[in-house]
């Protein structure tokens, strides 16, 4: 798949974060990008249309959060193979061992840069034969 | 870029409004309302997520330091702990709020000791919860991976 292809789902709660993360992803190439403020609106989503991977803030509007979105991607036969990036300012050891250990496939901690979003997206993709 | 800043910093006054409503509901039953300190420390955690991105140190450490208290506030043993523990987020939370309407404000004394105050408040509470280095997190991926 050519990287214009690659359909990319945000899921954010923050408005202005999604508007940023969205902007990122286009100027390295990534204009394919849905945006989501809840585990129920992505759910939705990944329900109705198909994605090659999903950045997702650990904290969402709602009940279920970040880590409750992984766990259901990763039960889910069709949803398994989608690349997961967590993108968060949550950085402590434990719930970033827990999100590991849940199948994450990389995790970004904000401040976000151009180069460091760019770097885990394309290792991502890459290790999941998506380009 | 003055108008995203001006955006995100009104988005983030929307996140410190519900903190306030939250502190506000907790100290009105300290023991019965402790399980709000979470959603306190999630609006906390939102606010210092965006500061960072937007390089806005100051609402970041203050945000964070009321994050971690707003933790170590939903274990805390005692009544005269949780009390300390609400008194140091009402500043905090007032802290950040007055920076987001001032961003562009240098740092003053007054807020150096203000977050040297919630830092004590937070080693007497245990100190805040260990994080993960990025060479750390790197080699748990690459393990797994």
């Amino acid at each position: 798949m050519i990287l214009g292809e690659v359909k990319v789902l945000v899921v954010e709660d923050v408005e202005a974060m999604r508007v940023q993360i969205k902007s990122l992803l286009r100027t390295f190439g990534l204009p394919k990008v849905t945006l989501c403020d809840s585990f129920r609106k992505a759910a939705v989503a990944l329900d109705e249309a198909e994605f090659n991977l999903i950045l997702c803030d650990w904290h969402l509007e709602g009940v279920n959060n970040g880590m409750d979105l992984l766990h259901h991607v990763r039960s889910v036969d069709k949803l398994k193979p989608i690349g997961f990036i967590m993108v968060t300012a949550e950085g402590t050891r434990e719930m970033v061992i827990e999100a590991v250990k849940a199948g994450v496939d990389d995790y970004l901690l904000k401040p976000l840069t151009t180069a460091q979003i760019q770097d885990k997206v394309y290792g991502v993709l890459l290790r999941k034969k998506v380009l | 870029m003055a108008e995203t800043i001006k955006e995100f910093v009104e988005e983030l006054s929307g996140f410190a409004e519900t903190a306030e409503k939250t502190l506000a509901k907790i100290e009105s039953d300290l023991l019965g309302e402790r399980a709000l300190f979470k959603v306190f420390s999630e609006r906390m955690l939102a606010i210092r997520g965006t500061a960072l991105q937007l390089e806005l140190p100051e609402i970041a450490k203050i945000a964070g330091l009321g994050e971690e208290i707003a933790v170590k506030a939903e274990t805390a043993e005692t009544r005269a702990q949780l009390r300390k523990c609400v008194g140091a987020l009402w500043d905090a939370l007032t802290t950040v709020k007055y920076l987001l309407q001032n961003h562009e404000e240098q740092t003053s004394e007054e807020r150096e000791i203000l977050i040297r105050r919630l830092e004590a408040t937070l080693e007497a509470m245990g100190g805040a919860r260990p994080v993960i280095s990025m060479e750390e997190l790197s080699e748990l991926l690459g393990r797994r991976n």
